[in-house]
């Protein structure tokens, strides 16, 4: 069971990433990832959706025939989305309104649909939600990243306007990270998000491969061993 | 004098280098002690050996036999002993060794018998050819295409070329000869142009061999001046040196100013171009009764002590004009055979000179520096400027390296001549022939893989139609007996309506019957037709088979005109399925025919005319519909003579079936 | 005895990728001293830097990428960028745009694609572009002409400027010194509903045809494309079709409406135009490959530069046109292969299978 999790947990975070493996949901993430706060709610939104979705998809899962199974999902994403749309104007407007459309176009990200077809639907309810969870936690992790990379070079700051999401005391904050930075608005704007995402994307999948390339190395032995067992016999 | 010149794209100004080979006059060398003699020296199968170790041959004897039609004779170059037939090293690309027949020279240069022709204007052109034929000559200037095959061409030749350009860098073979043997040069072109019919002969020679061209003009003009009678004069044309302008697409086109189809011969433009050295050994063949046994061969290169030209025996080793033109051999950093645009480098001194080896240059590492590493394309596009067929080199090399055949092909890779000029210019010096070669490789590959499945597609598909053609002559078969059975229904309905007739003492009957036997010869007819149509068929899928199977045989010899036949099995294939369409649509006739016959007969009788003539007369027409339309389709089609005859006269037989009809309906002609 | 086999040609004309650099950043000199002349020992500086940035980037991103680092940099097509970009940012523009902007052309544009020969974008524009993007305000600053080497601003004035390092004093030594280019001026004037007849007017156009010094600078340039031209290290035809593309558009605006719109002459002498025909649309790795193709790719980009000049947000459009073609480019590719040798038309379009 718990290798189960575990799996489910690596693969939202890492192996299965949104993002950066699956390339889903890009209009948001490279149209919010301006700074960080930004990113956090957006990500935090999306989360939220995906949990929300994952575990009510898997609820009436038994109930639902192939035919009508995506209407009924998308029904339900919508749903979610309005609910969480309205809790953001109630408790972070000012958030809600630098967002903006991106807020209600959470029912157009493929990787909540996605998730809800390939997964919750085959699923018992509390992977599902674990499942919903740590896929929202890797599109997040990469959104603030993202958001991070784009504040510090566009704007010279990281964590600025906080108090948009946590309150009048996250004001401070912000940390100023340069005096008097000119601030490159080329990372602010769109380019600078495909750019980011892009570098972001290359430098997992050079992980990837000193992992894999550590793997092989790893296993060569064992391949040796496993050969000298068969040259007692030549066929050919 | 001055003939109006063309152009070809690009095209470069290589140094010259040919000062150095050509003050010297043509000389012998001493007999080497040993000839080595490859049995592939030219394009196609190589010939099939006729002597044994052991034997002893003499000057000229026959040592291989041609083998297919794109092949050559191998002549002895000199008496002496077989000591070996076995692989030996070569000259090849690939740098494999070839199978050579080696001779131990005993020095006595006894000659075979020869049959040297007088006059060959009384010879027919078959006998010439054959003669030319049984001399094993090639082409000389490098490709090494067996003469025979371009002269025994079947299409008209309006126009005969000496190719006398000797483009290449310090090659000077072809120069020589034309300063020394004009006259014999003139002569050889004399034979073609008497076998080959042309109306015009020009002679293209690079306007940097002014002493070549001063000695054929003269030539030429004694040739005239002593035969007065000769088909043709000889055109000497000075054209501007510019490398690639000795490539035969490229003398064509400055010379013609007509390019040869991508994947044609120039024979089909109605010219055939033939190489100063090739036009000699036609020379020596015909009038001499010798076979080609010898060429000559330009040495030069800056370790060459005395450079010239050579007349040297076929077999002879490399080594052996080394050591008799004084060259360093130990300097040697490249050898090559050839020219330094096209030639190869040789891989050892023992390789033999071959019909093909017009230049051999030893150079130090001054004269021929190893090309520096390699750097990226920038596409400055020089090479595509200078590219004779007018490809950009830059793409191809592109798609060449990173495997995209299709793409590669797209851009024209199969039209690249391999000439060198784009690795001449290429600034990050890219040896992209190699790619080009690499690419082409990789071309013919891929194609001979989908030949291979066409293959097995066709073989699936003769299958299906076997299987088509039992359903249809089943179906036949079936449709006749239902004839047979309507007949007799007929012949009942007949007897019956007599017993009316009788009764009603009509006079018709006598009519009904002339009516009945003057339809069966139609419904003849029109089997006969089929019938003819059916033979035509197979005939045609017959001779399609044939085809393919001379294609197949010709790939395997690698013949050049695979092209040409392919085209040929296309057209057959298409005849084929003409034929066979034909066939299908006559098929159905003959069963319409007999309920029209059975429909005709009631037809005589007044108290049925109405509505049995209407349906009769229909089908008259849909009849003639049928066969005009199969009349059209075989016009179209250029179906044989035969053919048409027969639906034509379907057609006719038909017509005067609807008018036997028509008249008995009038509103038929109306609605007509 | 045995030897090496290699394929032929033997042998080479003697020519190299780097003698191509070389004789490129000789045709540069006139438009260099020109600059000089008229803007002062800013564009020295900015050269300066902008090469060394370029090497750097150039020779650690070999070791990264585990090239022989020599024999790259001598093919000093680095180099070559690196002055592009330099020619094309403003004189007093700090040193660090010149540095990051350099920097950006070689890491993203060049190596990231693959390194000389493989990007599909030219390099200097794709710095030069991500500069004026991000910084619009430094790169828009031109000092106004002088015309005498500098010598009102002084060489320590100007290296103040460049490497004063507090970005907030900027703005006032900007107002000190600064003026916009004649483009700009031209741009702005008429968004004011002014006619061209300030062209007339104005300081900033008080030059021969274009504005105050920048005709001369496009001389200069062009005098060097030319030298270029007359040593086969660009063809005739994208310098051509670029200025054919500017100059059609440009005279059918300006016979339509002269007051509205500036003559051919003013945009063929004005800006970054002749640089940008012969130096940077020229930049072979990037444009169309056969002749055809190539002026086809001149022109367009000829005609978006007026467009974007006259009705977009920018007062100067070389590098916005050269890259929008560059993108262009391999699609102009597949419909203008030439005719080859033997073949009745020329291959159209994209390979297809048993094409
Ligand atoms: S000459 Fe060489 S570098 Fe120039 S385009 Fe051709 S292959 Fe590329
Ligand atoms: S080798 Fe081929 S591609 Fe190169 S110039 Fe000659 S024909 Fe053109």
């Amino acid at each position: 069971m718990a290798t189960e999790y575990a799996k489910i947990s690596l693969d939202g975070l890492w192996y299965k990433n949104v993002a950066t493996v699956q390339v889903l949901g890009l209009c948001p993430l490279l149209a919010v990832t301006g700074s960080v706060v930004n990113a956090m709610g957006l990500g935090l939104a999306t989360m939220g959706v995906l949990i929300g979705s994952n575990l009510a998809v898997s609820l009436i899962r038994q109930f639902v025939t192939d035919a009508v199974r995506l209407p009924v999902f998308v029904m339900i994403i919508a749903s979610i989305t309005t609910c969480v749309e309205f809790l953001m104007q109630a408790f972070t407007f000012e958030l809600y309104e630098i967002l903006g459309i991106f807020i209600p176009l959470i029912v157009t990200n493929c990787c909540i649909l996605g998730r809800a077809d390939a997964f919750a639907s085959k699923n018992p309810v509390i992977p599902s939600v674990v499942d919903g969870f740590m896929m929202g936690a890797g599109f997040l992790v990469v959104l603030l990243i993202l958001g991070a990379l784009r504040e510090i070079i566009g704007q010279g700051t990281l964590f600025a306007d906080f108090d948009l999401l946590f309150g009048a005391s996250a004001a401070q904050w912000e940390i100023k990270l340069f005096d008097e930075f000119p601030g490159v608005l080329f990372a602010a704007l769109p380019p600078g998000a495909f750019l980011g995402l892009g570098l972001i994307m290359a430098l997992k999948n050079v992980f990837d491969a000193r992992l894999e390339a550590r793997a092989k190395a790893q296993q060569a032995p064992v391949t040796l061993g496993s050969k000298r067992v068969r040259t007692t016999g030549h066929i050919t | 004098m001055s003939r109006n010149t063309w152009k070809f794209h690009g095209g470069i100004h290589p140094p010259q280098n040919k000062q150095q080979s050509v003050s010297a006059s043509i000389r012998q060398l001493p007999l080497p002690d040993k000839l080595i003699l490859p049995l592939q020296q030219h394009i196609g199968a190589p010939g099939k050996v006729l002597v044994s170790v052991g034997d002893r041959v003499l000057k000229g004897q026959l040592l291989a036999q041609a083998k297919g039609f794109v092949s050559a004779n191998l002549h002895a170059p000199s008496s002496g002993t077989v000591i070996d037939i076995s692989d030996q090293p070569v000259q090849h690309p690939s740098g494999l060794p070839g199978k050579c027949i080696v001779i131990e020279t005993d020095g006595k240069e006894q000659w075979c018998e020869i049959h040297p022709i007088d006059d060959y204007r009384q010879m027919d052109a078959t006998q010439l050819l054959a003669t030319i034929n049984n001399a094993g000559i090639v082409g000389m200037g490098g490709a090494g295409f067996p003469s025979h095959v371009k002269i025994g061409t079947q299409q008209t030749i309006s126009t005969l070329i000496l190719n006398a350009v000797e483009c290449e860098p310090y090659i000077t073979s072809d120069d020589l000869l034309m300063r020394e043997r004009a006259a014999e040069i003139i002569e050889g072109l004399q034979i073609l142009a008497f076998i080959l019919n042309p109306k015009e002969i020009l002679v293209g020679i690079e306007d940097n061999k002014p002493e070549a061209i001063a000695a054929m003009r003269r030539a030429a003009q004694e040739s005239t001046e002593a035969n007065p009678g000769a088909p043709c004069a000889v055109t000497i044309v000075s054209v501007p040196t510019i490398y690639p302008s000795g490539g035969e697409k490229q003398i064509i086109q400055i010379l013609t100013g007509k390019e040869v189809p991508s994947g044609g011969l120039p024979s089909d433009l109605g010219i055939v171009c033939h190489n100063t050295g090739t036009v000699h050994a036609i020379r020596n063949a015909v009038i001499e009764g010798k076979p080609l046994i010898s060429r000559i061969t330009t040495m030069t290169g800056n370790l060459v002590t005395d450079p010239g030209n050579i007349e040297v025996l076929l077999g002879t080793p490399v080594s052996h004009l080394l050591q008799h033109t004084r060259t360093s051999a130990n300097q040697i950093h490249r050898l090559i055979m050839g020219g330094p645009m096209m030639g190869f480098s040789m891989r050892s001194t023992e390789i033999p000179i071959v019909k093909t080896s017009n230049c051999i240059i030893a150079a130090d590492d001054q004269e021929f520096p190893d090309a520096p590493p390699e750097q990226p394309c920038i596409r400055c596009g020089a090479c595509a400027e200078v590219c004779p067929a007018k490809l950009l080199p830059q793409q191809l090399f592109f798609y060449s390296k990173s495997k995209e055949i299709d793409k590669a092909k797209h851009y024209n890779l199969m039209d690249c001549i391999e000439c060198g000029a784009c690795s001449f210019v290429c600034p990050s010096q890219i040896p992209l022939v190699q790619y080009f070669r690499f690419g082409k490789g990789e071309v013919r590959k891929s194609k001979i893989e989908t030949d291979k499945s066409d293959r097995a597609r066709m073989r699936f598909e003769a299958h299906q139609e076997r299987l088509e053609k039992e359903a249809a002559a089943k179906e036949e078969k079936r449709q006749q007996r239902a004839a047979a059975n309507a007949l007799k229904k007929e012949k009942q309905a007949k007897a019956k309506l007599e017993k009316e007739a009788a009764e009603a003492a009509n006079p018709s009957t006598a009519a009904s019957t002339a009516q009945e036997s003057s339809n069966e010869p139609s419904n003849n007819d029109a089997d006969e037709a089929l019938e003819t149509l059916k033979s035509n068929a197979t005939k045609a899928s017959k001779r399609y088979q044939q085809a393919k199977k001379a294609l197949q045989m010709a790939e395997k010899n690698g013949a050049d005109n695979i092209d040409k036949l392919r085209e040929k099995i296309l057209q057959l294939e298409t005849k084929a399925s003409d034929a066979k369409k034909a066939l299908k649509e006559a098929l159905p006739s003959p069963a319409k025919k007999i309920p029209a016959k059975s429909d005709a007969t009631p037809n005589n009788t007044p108290k049925e005319t109405d509505t049995s003539a209407v349906i009769a007369a229909a089908t008259a027409r849909v009849k003639v519909k049928k066969a005009q339309n199969a009349l059209m389709a075989a016009e179209a089609s250029d179906a044989s003579q035969e053919v048409l005859e027969h639906l034509s006269t379907n057609l006719n037989t038909a017509r005067t079936e609807l008018e036997q009809h028509a008249p008995s309906e009038p509103t038929t002609g109306e609605a007509q | 005895m045995a030897f090496i086999s290699v394929t032929s040609p033997h042998s080479h004309r003697a020519n190299s990728t780097a003698g191509v650099m070389q004789q490129l950043l000789l045709a540069t000199l006139p438009g260099v001293l020109a600059l000089f002349w008229f803007f002062g020992w800013g564009i020295l500086v900015q050269i300066t830097l902008s090469v060394i940035t370029a090497v750097l980037c150039e020779a650690g991103i070999l070791y990264l990428r585990k090239k022989p680092i020599a024999f790259y940099l001598k093919d000093y097509s680095a180099v070559v960028t690196a002055v592009l970009l330099a020619l094309a940012i403003p004189p007093i523009a700090p040193w660090w745009i010149v540095v990051i902007g350099t920097s950006f052309a070689m890491v993203f544009a060049k190596h990231l694609y693959g390194g000389l020969g493989s990007n599909p974008f030219n390099p200097a524009m794709v710095g030069y572009a991500f500069l004026l993007i991000s910084f619009p305000l430094q790169m828009t600053t031109w000092l106004p002409s002088e015309g005498n080497f500098g010598a009102s601003t002084g060489v320590e004035n100007t290296l103040q400027l460049i490497f004063s390092s507090s970005p907030a004093d900027d703005a006032s030594n900007y107002d000190a010194f600064s003026g916009a280019t004649p483009l700009d001026e031209l741009k702005t004037q008429l968004d004011l509903d002014q006619s061209t007849d300030i062209l007339q007017q104005q300081d900033v156009f008080k030059g021969f045809i274009a504005g105050a010094g920048w005709d001369w600078v496009n001389v200069a340039f062009l005098i060097g494309g030319c030298f270029l031209i007359w040593r086969k290290i660009i063809s005739w035809h994208i310098p051509v079709g670029f200025l054919a593309g500017l100059g059609i558009l440009a005279a059918a605006f300006s016979l339509y409406q002269p007051a509205q719109y500036a003559s051919p002459l003013f945009h063929w002498f004005g800006g970054g135009c002749m640089l940008g025909a012969f130096f940077i649309a020229t930049d072979p790795v990037s444009a169309a490959t056969s002749d055809k193709g190539r002026f086809i790719y001149g022109f367009l980009i000829g005609l978006l530069i007026y467009i974007i000049r006259t009705f977009g947000g920018y007062p100067d459009a070389v590098a916005f046109a050269v890259l929008l073609l560059n993108l262009a480019a391999p699609t102009i590719d597949y419909y203008t292969q030439p005719r080859s040798y033997g073949h009745d038309k020329p291959n159209r379009g994209t390979a297809k299978k048993d094409s």
